[in-house]
């Protein structure tokens, strides 16, 4: 068993450092660093551009291969993730934006597959009865709501409450307020401007495990073994609560690590419109200021992530299935 | 990239369709009879065609173009000969949003098709040669599923800058990936189906087995599927060109109507209501379309096995 | 309105002992698209503590909506009138709270397939425990040593290790004693058992309907055993209730049912059913018709349409359940002129087509060889992991098989499932070179160099119909280009094709109008008729038959058989025909091959190897069959095979068959060892004869 689940982390290892490096051919390929000097007075060469570049081993004269295996070999060795064509250092970049990122991706997972899941049984076993088709319908809703609008539509929300309360309950803009110090008052501050764009991305994420578990609870509910707890005398809500869940929960628990891209992209446009110095904003940065080192980074984090989503997907699957665990 | 049906739908049950008049001519019209007893499909019909209807013939109702810029009237609410308003740069509202809608529409529309086309033959065609084929192809299947896909889109239509036929080039390269694992996964069952053996001992060509006895089998997966990558497109579309990754300046989508008027949301509503309620309106219609078709194929299933989104 | 008829074995208490469930006018109909589908309409019956009611029927008959009925397991969108007496109180209409108090303590119940009925993720012990806790009041420790007890009870070996096992790593047989102890762990008053062995290979069935008893007489249940098998009510149940289109159409004790049967339905079944003690002396005789949709019946009695002593009365009123004296209680407006002898219940049902009967006897005349096998060996490698698959083990499916097949000649297959005879079939039809041995069809070796127009030769010599002819017809295509298609693969061109699909429907007996209908619009009988279509579509001189008539009712059934021997002796072709029932194998085999875990243990002469078993396994087989004759059934002695055929991944050193074989115990030291270290050769049991089988202690 643990080392079924050593060779599944060893391949999710492989599999983030295969992206990664799949990532840096492309952003080396696709994006242009020079662009960043072309603006400046005075007006430059394009060799003086090259030449500013090199130092950041970014000097587009240098074979591929070659800033490559730079990159690649001071990542390994010392976890030197690059500079950006102007010289900032990617690592001093990313330090904190993984921290703030990671807690909102991490936040939003969870409360998905907690709301997902829970409302899932709760109107499986109403099926067809009201809370089954309002709560369907909402899901249905939101399913279509363009992540931009669902995140306006909470600032706006979150404006309309503190203006009703008469002062400001939830921040609508920022990650944190510059000027708060000692450890409850941080904490609280943090989590003042967590609540809202968690909000809005656990929006977007819970639809899908929704609606998704609760057909696989409905595959469940009419399978044989539900049937024959139900004979030995369990009710239909009991059965599916105590043997229909566990069973369906195990296609969900595997979707956890597929989803997380998904997370993620939301994620990038929540802190657009929430002004979160998060990698999701770092990621549109760097993307449009032709920054091969730093898109590639969040690239890595967003590999990163969805392999700790996958291995303790494998673990849930783990916990969840004797068949898998027995052997 | 959202695909959202994971079962198939059994064509019809055999223990309520003794041999009668139900059963015949494979049930097209029973199907046609149960869709249009599904209210909320209906209505997503009738949303649809007028939606395609706005963005055709909208145009027709005012004499402004979306690249019309009106100097006498900048950020107007809407009213008067502009019916959605204008924007900061005077432009009509009314006829970006036809003009997106059908820019968003027609992008949305060739990218499903294109992906559906795509992933059944990946998927299909993996399940059917099974071994190494099969093996292959689903690594490389999760390797793009787990990649920041949206992070290499973003960079591959930055470099290759907002023309529209490109971003549909790039949302099908990178969006056939989660449909043709479904596809392969029902694949797979229908491969052990009796009647694709029995092709194989009557000496039937693979490709030809995988067209015909495949293919049409995953029908109604595939219609349904095609409907849903519908909306899939125009989301992940709209969060591109949000970004500013997607369609670009001058040409116009409802993502970047969203983009624009997502920074006056307070000041001038109108510029991110407008765009906004066509998505939603559009994404919604297409859901209860296809909702309706998986219920109409499958009435046993309970609507929805979706995956993720965006 | 329900009698329990007298009964031959009496009730342990008094004759008036109160029912432990009682039926009164049970209906259900379910909502379809074309109309309420009438499952079952106006069913009662009785059921007395400790006795049995076999209620047999074929598929649609409504016996299973019945047993869904009885324990309020139907979906919420069934319609259900009526009522369900259990213990004088009335189930019908109660809520799912009280209904589920009553369930698994009052009423337990035993499902068809034991796979897929057992929740996979917990332990057998903890849902056995867990059955038991829902209804009384006991520590988990003391549910959990009564779940082992119960385990025990229902022959798990080693129940206190077994107890923590989960479903996958049992059986199937082991699981549906597993459901048994679920249905018995409360003591019920009533027993459900819903084709509780149909899904269960033969030997295994014997043990499973042991079990049952055993669980009867532990809780003093009555028991409800619903089936398709009339061997199995033959041998088990007190009394039998016969269903047709949702009705009880006949009602007796067994004895009478089987020695005296009246309604025209159960003589023609009882006709139609092939019986393994004795190859029918000629044709079966099926009853013709197919059962009739249950939407919208027609008035008057719905066998009217197949009944060949139907009168005017039939078709325009439907005959109630009345007692026929001498006879049980019999729905048929004729029951007592049929009583009466008039018509005659043997000539009811007449043999069609008995002239082609007289070229039976010359069937066997040594045509040329067009099939042989000899050594062929097919391995599986056993794979761990879903990703990066590892292999564990390999499975033997068929290990060193052979044998010989000539034109105009059936060769049957026969074992239980794992035995290796599926796989065999398929190495042929799959016309590539073999793992080990050698497959000649029609003097052409599969292995030799080939062109693509050889491989379109030896396609078209050997084809196939599968068991399932749903599965088997894809159900996109019209019936046309379902048969068209193995003509296009040989290239056939368009108006010949055209041609040869007319003759095709004319051949196997259907109407020319059915070329356009999809799969689903045929009947079941139909859809077999153009698999077997499509095989003759390239005129093969073999026809590999996987359990063909298996999917089919008995009633059917009958028709297939005699459609497939009608074709065999037109066309002169050679049947190697696959198939679980030796009662079918009996009437369709000219010669049998009997397969244990990848091997041929025993082959010869049918009727030569039904009366002179020699190998001990064809002895158990052969006894394991359940035969539709109470009197025979419930007098002969049965060999009851200890375990289940083990998995072929570890094949035993000496006979695959030593560690369930009856014998083995009973030899001397000496045989022991050689039946553990060599593996016995077929050699033949007299001269003279092909009579083969592989054993070394007969």
């Amino acid at each position: 068993m643990i080392r079924h689940l050593t060779r599944k982390a060893a391949g999710w290892l492989v599999m983030i450092v295969v992206a990664t490096n799949v990532t840096y051919v492309l952003a080396a390929w696709f994006l242009d660093p020079r662009s960043n000097y072309r603006g400046l007075r005075p007006v430059r060469t394009e060799e003086q551009i090259d030449h500013a570049l090199a130092p950041y081993n970014l000097d587009p004269r240098t074979p591929l291969a070659d800033r490559w295996w730079h990159w690649f070999s001071n990542v390994l060795l010392h976890f030197d993730w690059g500079k950006s064509p102007v010289g900032a250092s990617v690592d001093s970049e990313i330090g904190f934006r993984v921290v703030v990122s990671g807690q909102l991706v991490t936040a939003a997972t969870l409360l998905s597959v907690v709301a997902g899941v829970a409302l899932s049984v709760f109107t499986a076993s109403r099926q067809y009865g009201w809370w089954d088709r309002t709560t369907q319908l909402v899901s249905v809703f939101l399913f279509n709501v363009p992540a931009a609008v669902a995140a306006l539509a909470v600032v706006f929300a979150g404006i309309w409450l503190n203006q009703h309360l008469g002062w400001r309950l939830l921040y609508v803009a920022g990650e944190k307020s510059p000027d708060v110090s000692g450890v409850w008052p941080t904490v609280a501050d943090r989590f003042r401007h967590l609540v809202l764009p968690t909000l809005s991305l656990t929006l977007l994420g819970y639809v899908g495990y929704h609606l998704t578990q609760r057909s696989l609870l409905l595959d469940n509910i009419n399978s044989d073994f539900v049937r024959t707890a139900r004979a030995t005398g369990l009710t239909r809500a009991q059965a599916i609560r105590r043997h229909a869940l566990r069973a369906s929960l195990i296609p969900t628990a595997t979707s956890v690590a597929f989803s997380i891209p998904a997370i993620f992209t939301g994620a990038v446009i929540t802190e657009t419109v929430f002004g979160w110095n998060g990698m999701g904003q770092y990621f549109v940065q760097t993307i449009a200021k032709n920054d091969v080192h730093g898109a590639v980074a969040v690239a890595a984090f967003g590999a990163g992530m969805t392999a700790i989503g996958a291995i303790l997907a494998d673990v849930a699957v783990v916990v969840l299935d004797p068949r898998v665990r027995v052997r | 990239m959202a695909t959202t049906v994971t079962s198939l739908p059994e064509p019809l049950d055999p223990d309520t369709t003794a041999p009668g008049p139900a059963a015949r001519a494979g049930g097209g019209r029973l199907y046609l009879r149960r869709f249009a007893r599904n209210r909320p499909a209906l209505f997503g019909v009738v949303l649809l065609v007028l939606l395609v209807l706005f963005s055709v013939c909208g145009g027709w109702l005012t004499h402004f173009s979306y690249t019309d810029v009106d100097f006498t009237a900048l950020t107007q609410p809407p009213g008067g000969t502009h019916y959605f308003g204008t924007n900061q740069g005077g432009n009509d509202v009314y006829a970006e949003a036809v003009h997106g809608l059908q820019r968003s529409l027609v992008i949305a529309v060739s990218v499903s098709v294109l992906t559906i086309v795509l992933a059944a033959v990946i998927g299909a065609g993996a399940a059917y040669f099974g071994g190494r084929v099969e093996r292959l192809t689903l690594t490389v299947i999760h390797f793009l599923l787990v990649v920041p896909s949206f992070l290499i889109l973003a960079l591959v239509s930055h470099h290759l800058a907002g023309d529209w036929r490109v971003l549909i080039l790039v949302l099908t390269v990178f969006g056939w990936m989660s449909t043709a694992r479904v596809i392969w996964s029902v694949s797979t069952s229908l491969r052990e189906r009796d009647y694709v053996l029995a092709a194989e001992f009557m000496g039937v060509r693979p490709w030809r087995i995988i067209l015909r006895h495949i293919i049409p089998n995953l029908g109604s997966l595939l219609i349904v599927n095609l409907t849903l990558g519908v909306v899939a497109t125009v989301l992940s579309e709209t969060a591109l060109s949000f970004l500013g990754f997607g369609v670009q300046t001058p040409d116009v989508s409802l993502g970047t109507m969203l983009a624009d008027g997502s920074g006056t949301i307070t000041t001038a509503p109108w510029l991110f209501g407008y765009p906004a309620a066509l998505v939603v309106l559009l994404t919604l219609s297409m859901t209860l379309v296809g909702d309706g078709l998986r219920d109409a194929f499958d009435p046993s299933s309970a609507t929805g096995a979706r995956g993720g989104r965006r | 309105m329900t009698v329990t008829s007298p009964g031959t074995h009496p009730p342990a208490g008094s004759a008036a002992t109160a029912p432990a469930l009682s039926v009164r006018g049970l209906s259900v109909a379910f909502p379809s698209e074309a109309g309420p589908v009438q499952a079952v309409r106006e069913v009662s019956f009785d059921v007395l503590p400790g006795r049995t009611l076999g209620i047999v029927g074929e598929s649609g008959s409504g016996k299973s909506a019945t047993a869904m009925g009885v324990m309020g397991l139907l979906p919420e969108t069934a319609q259900v009138s009526g009522s369900v007496l259990l213990g004088g109180r009335d189930l019908v209409g109660l809520g799912d709270r009280e209904l589920s108090a009553v369930r698994g303590k009052d009423i337990g119940m035993v499902f068809q397939d034991p796979l897929s009925a057992l929740t996979p993720i917990f332990s057998v012990g903890r849902q056995l425990s867990d059955a038991l806790r829902v209804h009384q009041d006991l520590t988990r420790q003391a549910a959990w040593n009564r779940a082992v007890e119960l385990l025990d009870l229902v022959g798990i070996a080693e129940p206190h290790r077994n107890a923590r096992a989960f479903p996958h790593e049992f059986s199937g047989g082991m699981r549906q004693r597993v459901v048994i102890a679920l249905a018995m762990a409360n003591s019920p008053s009533v027993i459900v058992a819903d084709e509780p062995t149909t899904a269960l290979d033969v030997t295994v069935q014997a043990q499973i309907l042991d079990v049952l008893r055993t669980a009867q007489t532990e809780t003093g249940a009555g028991l409800v055993l619903i089936t398709h098998d009339l061997g199995v009510v033959a041998g088990y149940a007190d009394d039998v209730a016969v269903m047709y289109a949702g009705r009880i159409v006949e009602q007796a004790g067994a004895h009478e049912l089987f020695a005296r049967p009246t309604m025209p339905y159960t003589i023609g079944l009882l006709g139609a059913v092939p019986r393994p003690e004795a190859r029918a002396s000629g044709r079966l005789v099926p009853i013709g018709g197919e059962p009739p949709s249950l939407v919208g019946l027609p008035a008057g009695c719905s066998f009217a349409e197949r009944c060949p002593a139907a009168v005017d009365r039939c078709h325009q009123q439907e005959p109630p359940l009345t007692a026929v004296p001498g006879h049980g209680r019999v729905a048929c407006w004729r029951s007592h002129d049929i009583a009466d002898g008039n018509p005659a219940a043997g000539s009811l049902f007449s043999p069609p087509e008995a002239a082609v009967e007289e070229h039976r006897p010359d069937r066997r005349g040594p045509g040329e060889t067009v099939l042989r096998v000899a050594g062929l060996a097919r391995t599986f490698p056993l794979t761990k992991g879903a990703f990066l698959k590892r292999r564990v083990g390999t499975l033997h499916a068929v290990s060193d098989v052979g044998f010989e097949l000539r034109a105009g000649e059936t060769l049957g297959l026969v074992g239980e499932s794992g035995s290796g005879k599926t796989t065999t079939l398929l190495e042929i039809m799959r016309l590539r070179p073999p793992e080990h041995g050698l497959i000649e069809i029609a003097g052409t070796d599969v292995a030799a160099p080939r062109s693509t127009e050889r491989t379109q030769q030896l396609r078209r010599t050997v084809q196939i119909v599968m068991q399932d002819p749903m599965g088997s017809l894809d159900p996109r295509l019209p019936v046309f280009r379902l048969l068209a298609e193995p003509l296009q693969a040989v290239g056939t061109d368009r108006d010949a094709v055209r041609v040869r699909v007319e003759e095709l429907l004319s051949l196997v007996g259907l109407d020319a109008s059915l070329a356009d209908r999809f799969p689903a619009a045929l009947s079941g009988g139909q859809r077999q008729r153009v698999a077997i279509a499509r095989a003759l579509a390239t005129e093969p001189r073999i026809v590999v038959l996987d359990e063909p008539v298996s999917a089919l009712d008995v009633s059917v059934q009958a028709d297939v058989i005699n459609l497939l021997t009608r074709l065999q002796h037109e066309l002169g072709l050679a049947y190697l025909i696959v198939a679980h029932d030796l009662a079918v194998m009996r009437q369709v085999s000219d010669r049998i091959a009997v397969m244990y875990l990848g091997h041929i243990v025993e082959s010869g002469a049918t009727e030569d190897l039904f009366t002179h078993a020699r190998h001990p396994y064809t002895e158990a087989l052969l006894s394991a069959i359940p035969v539709p004759d109470p009197q025979v059934e419930r007098s002969r002695e049965h060999i009851v095979l200890k375990g289940e055929q083990p998995s072929a991944s570890r094949l035993p050193r000496g006979c695959v068959f030593a560690d369930r074989c009856p014998l083995y115990p009973l030899l001397d030291g000496g045989t022991q060892q050689r039946c553990r270290t060599e593996r016995p050769l077929l050699r033949p049991a007299a001269s003279g004869t092909d009579h083969r089988h592989a054993c070394h202690a007969r």
